[in-house]
């Protein structure tokens, strides 16, 4: 009676891992097991100032957000403009330095895709997405 | 017993009121996939509705996503019966891959549950041309070796040929065919890595479907990674400081200035 029980248990085991192999195998390249926003990736605002001149700032914002108002020496990099905006900032890139975007917000994704986009498209590493974006600057500003 | 039976009879028709006077929009879709051609500059949605109920509707506001989508009600009031539409504008910029959109729209709908809807506009934007990377470099005093840039056509673009073009006379391209249909090799190379240089390359798709589509890619020789440990003297100092004095003042992105 036991063995047949384990038995049972063993077979049910093995049928629910041919689905799971079957969904892992399918979706390894489909699905992002890490979250979108690896701490990795993300910086405080207080750590991104401590970087000084090895920071470049990238405002991540449209046009006319950044015209309104932006971090000293920022330089805008949007999605709208993107060939157009891209050489300024890879004019001013270097090995030692650190890339640190933002948008308006904590809850913006513009940060993240330009992050991802400058990673991924430039090849450049060390680029950080700023934590509360554009609103945490103007509140520790204050 | 009486008063009873009236107050309940009353209760019951004031229900029946209130379950009979009711506005409801009903969508007929609350997300539409859009695969813009590559020379669009706009993916629009359509987002039907029509109020099923017997009280008018009010829009009380219709807020997308981002900066990038405008939304637009054809009616700020929806009476019973009517149908209508609200489009939603994505302007597609430099945007590629799949991007995903939203239009939050809320109307005076007294049940909480219908008041708010979430309409989602999807789009897969397939670029002209998709450039990898967008940037070589070489470090100070590597061997000035070429590197290549790969770019794919869409294969509905009929690209023939690319013009490369670098802003500065310090960098060589040359396009070669890639390994696959509608693949480019771009090769470049800096003369001299002993100075840090920077050049926009412009890449200008030849298809009579495209006139005047450019893209801008980056090429750069780094200026000298200051060595820890050594001394700097006045003469290093000064090469350093060459080196960054060129980097800060780029030439410029050529007048054709790119676009998608």
């Amino acid at each position: 009676m036991k063995v047949s029980a384990v038995r049972q248990a063993l077979l049910l085991i093995a049928l629910a891992f041919v689905p799971a192999i079957g969904e892992a195998i399918y979706f390894r390249d489909r699905v992002s097991w890490q979250s979108p926003d690896r701490s990795s990736e993300m910086v405080n605002l207080d750590q991104a100032q401590s970087w000084g001149a090895n920071a470049i700032w990238v405002d991540a914002r449209p046009d006319n957000e950044f015209e309104q108002g932006h971090v000293p020496g920022a330089i805008p990099l949007n999605e709208d403009r993107w060939n157009e905006l891209l050489p300024t900032l890879l004019a001013q890139w270097s090995l030692e330095k650190k890339i640190v975007v933002y948008c308006s917000s904590q809850s913006c994704n513009a940060s993240r895709e330009v992050a991802r986009r400058l990673r991924d498209e430039a090849g450049l590493k060390e680029v950080f997405v700023l934590r509360g974006g554009w609103e945490e600057w103007l509140k520790n500003r204050r | 017993m009486n008063t009873n039976f009236s107050r309940f009879i009353g209760v019951l028709t004031l229900v029946a009121l209130a379950q009979s006077a009711r506005a409801e929009l009903k969508w007929e879709q609350t997300s539409v996939d859009l695969r813009p051609a590559f020379n669009d500059k706009q993916a629009i949605a359509h987002f039907k509705y029509e109020n099923v109920g017997n009280t008018p509707v009010h829009f009380k506001s219709v807020h997308a996503s981002c900066g990038c989508t405008t939304a637009q009600t054809q009616n700020e009031q929806v009476a019973p019966g009517q149908k209508g539409e609200i489009t939603a504008t994505f302007n597609i910029g430099g945007r590629t891959g799949t991007q995903v959109k939203t239009v939050t729209v809320q109307t005076d709908d007294p049940d909480s549950a219908r008041s708010t809807t979430v309409l989602t506009l999807k789009a897969v934007i397939t670029p002209l041309l998709e450039i990898q990377p967008a940037l070589v470099y070489w470090q100070n005093g590597e061997e000035p070796k070429p590197k290549i840039i790969t770019a794919k056509a869409n294969k509905d673009a009929a690209i023939k040929k690319l013009n490369v073009a670098s802003s500065t006379p310090d960098f060589t391209a040359k396009v070669e065919p890639g390994s696959a249909p509608n693949e480019f090799r771009i090769s470049v190379q800096p003369h001299d890595t002993t100075k840090a240089v920077y050049a926009t390359l412009t890449i200008k798709p030849d298809s009579p479907a495209n006139p005047g589509n450019t893209f801008a890619v980056a090429a750069r020789v780094m200026p000298p990674a200051p060595t820890s440990g050594t001394a700097i003297t006045p003469s290093t100092k000064a090469s350093v400081s060459t080196a960054r004095h060129d980097l800060a003042t780029p030439a410029p992105p050529p007048a054709e200035s790119p676009s998608q």
